[in-house]
């Protein structure tokens, strides 16, 4: 057989697969952060203030793993 | 396919390399937003909540004067009422004081009532009595005048009609004398 | 996060035409990140003032926050009437909610105007991306995030460097507690997490939200513009169901818009609020 031979052939681009990879982390991450939010405030509720601040301050940290996944493809196609 | 792809570059340009004016108008829109909020709407809108808390203090301030006076108020109305109630209290004792002098007095006055009639009644009596007797006296004789003239008027064939005669008298004589001294007594 | 699995289904058809090979069919023609660069309107060609219809939209955008917040501010009543109500409403969130429950009333006074700036910008810049007409954030080229990013990284700089002139930087890049043998390993990090990475994620987090955001929205109205006039027949049934999920995404993205610019305001927020903390 020929090296040179194409036995399958896949179209598009391989940055989409890196973004689903890095969408992984930051899916599980987003979710935990949430869950446990959750999770404390009904244990307890008048905290429920502070935490969703708290909340969004982490689902932004862990969210932007994801957006910089998305970035990476710009940053190296140049 | 290289050229290809030099063309595709140039053709779509990286969004993550910002183009200068891309800057310039980003800057202008920035500053011009932060003058705004920094020069203008924040210190009116300090200046309108100043405003308000200072109404708001006021109004406690009113409102806690207002409670003063109240309480003062209140003070003094339990003052009063305290006052009215040992007055009331002094006002019954001294009723109740009066109330039973006037009692004693209106016992004795009683008492003394039922005495002048009792005394009244007893005069009455006794003066009933002197006059019945008086009458008695008086009427003893008629009646001894009359049975004299019956006992005369009579024949005295029968000695034994007399004797009955003289006994009726008596009798009758007797039961008078004890009607008038039973209401004498 | 903006993609689920029901509208990964429902995107499928068009994926068939998108990779199909363009012979007699009609051609779907996807959006592209040429959207966020259309041609110059005016000063074509200069380098530095050349606009384009975004460039021009953030100039409305400016002069709509300015009608909106001096009309709203000009003759402030002790009782708020409904317009009044709604920018103070504004105006209060971002005062307490945000900035004086994390800086305290001290320190959150000097920040204010810089983190309400950055705020109502980003709202109001996020939100032209679900008005009908315009369908493009201003925020959606990355000048604006850039810039915004920028200025908060220099508010925290300088805000450690003012209340802690000496130890602020030693004390970021040589966190006390950790022991000395662990410098290595922990200056490089918080170094590229301090001084890198925060103005990078700031600005593509924001960038990014309304790029994903503006692409999804043109996919799903393409796609049923597509099915319904090009392709016609069965095919209006498709298009009904993606008209459904561009409607659907049209809700997400406001509560998006909304919830980039809370997050924008509040970790600019969080960052000056480390920076002036006192183990620095």
């Amino acid at each position: 057989m020929d090296a040179n031979t194409v036995l399958a052939e896949i179209n598009g681009n391989i940055a989409t697969v890196g973004y689903g990879l890095s969408a992984i982390g930051a899916g599980i991450g987003v979710g935990l952060v949430v869950g446990k939010t959750i999770e404390s405030v009904a244990r307890q509720p008048e905290l429920q203030g502070r935490l969703t601040v708290l909340m969004y301050i982490g689902i932004a940290f862990t969210e932007a793993l994801a957006f910089i996944g998305i970035a990476t493809y710009f940053i190296f196609t140049n | 396919m290289l050229a290809e792809l030099i063309i595709a570059a140039d053709e779509a340009p990286n969004p993550l390399v910002p183009a200068w004016y891309d800057i310039v108008y980003s800057l202008i829109p920035f500053i011009l937003v932060l003058l705004l909020f920094w020069r203008v709407v924040l210190p009116r809108m300090q200046k309108t909540l100043d405003e308000r808390a200072a109404l708001i203090e006021g109004g406690i301030e009113k409102a806690e004067s207002a409670q003063a006076e109240a309480k003062a108020a209140l003070e003094e109305y339990n003052t009063l009422l305290a006052e009215a109630r040992a007055e009331a209290a002094t006002i019954r004792e001294k009723a109740r004081a009066e109330g039973g002098v006037i009692l004693a007095e209106l016992k004795e006055q009683a008492q003394a009532e039922a005495a002048r009639v009792t005394a009244t009644a007893q005069q009455q009596i006794e003066a009933e009595r002197q006059a019945a007797l008086v009458s008695l006296r008086a009427e003893v004789g008629t009646l001894a005048l009359d049975l004299a003239s019956g006992v005369i008027g009579e024949s005295l064939a029968d000695d034994k009609r007399a004797t009955s005669l003289v006994d009726r008298f008596l009798a009758d004589l007797e039961s008078d004398s004890a009607s008038s001294t039973k209401a004498a007594k | 996060m903006l993609e689920t699995p029901l509208s990964a289904v429902a995107l499928i058809p068009i994926l068939a035409f998108a990779t199909a090979p363009a012979t007699d069919a009609p051609e779907f023609k996807g959006p592209s990140i040429l959207d966020f660069f259309p041609p110059a309107i005016f000063f074509d060609g200069n380098e530095f003032f050349e606009m384009n219809r975004i460039m021009l939209l953030r100039l409305v955008i400016v002069s709509l926050i300015f009608v909106l917040f001096w009309l709203g501010t000009r003759k402030m009543q002790l009782v708020p009437g409904r317009f009044q109500g709604t920018i103070e409403l504004g105006l209060e969130f971002v005062r307490k909610s945000i900035v004086e429950d994390l800086l305290g009333q001290k320190d959150g006074k000097r920040f204010l105007p810089l983190i309400t700036t950055m705020f109502f910008l980003v709202l109001f810049m996020n939100l032209t991306g679900i008005v009908p007409g315009i369908n493009i954030a201003g925020t959606s080229v990355i000048g604006l995030p850039l810039v915004l990013a920028v200025a908060a990284y220099i508010a925290f700089i300088w805000a450690g460097l003012r209340k802690h002139p000496w130890t602020f930087i030693r004390n970021s890049l040589f966190p006390p507690g950790v022991p000395w043998y662990l410098y290595p390993i922990v200056t490089p990090i918080e170094f590229i997490s301090m001084f890198v990475l925060r103005p990078v994620t700031l600005t593509l987090r924001l960038l990014m939200n309304m790029i994903v955001g503006h692409l999804l929205l043109v996919l799903f109205f393409s796609a049923t513009a597509f099915f319904m006039v090009e392709l016609g027949g069965w095919w209006i049934a498709a298009s009904a169901v993606t008209l459904a999920f561009g409607t659907a995404f049209t809700f997400f993205e406001i509560l998006v818009s909304v919830l980039q610019a809370y997050v924008f305001a509040l970790l600019t927020t969080v960052y000056i609020q480390l920076a002036l903390a006192d183990e620095h």
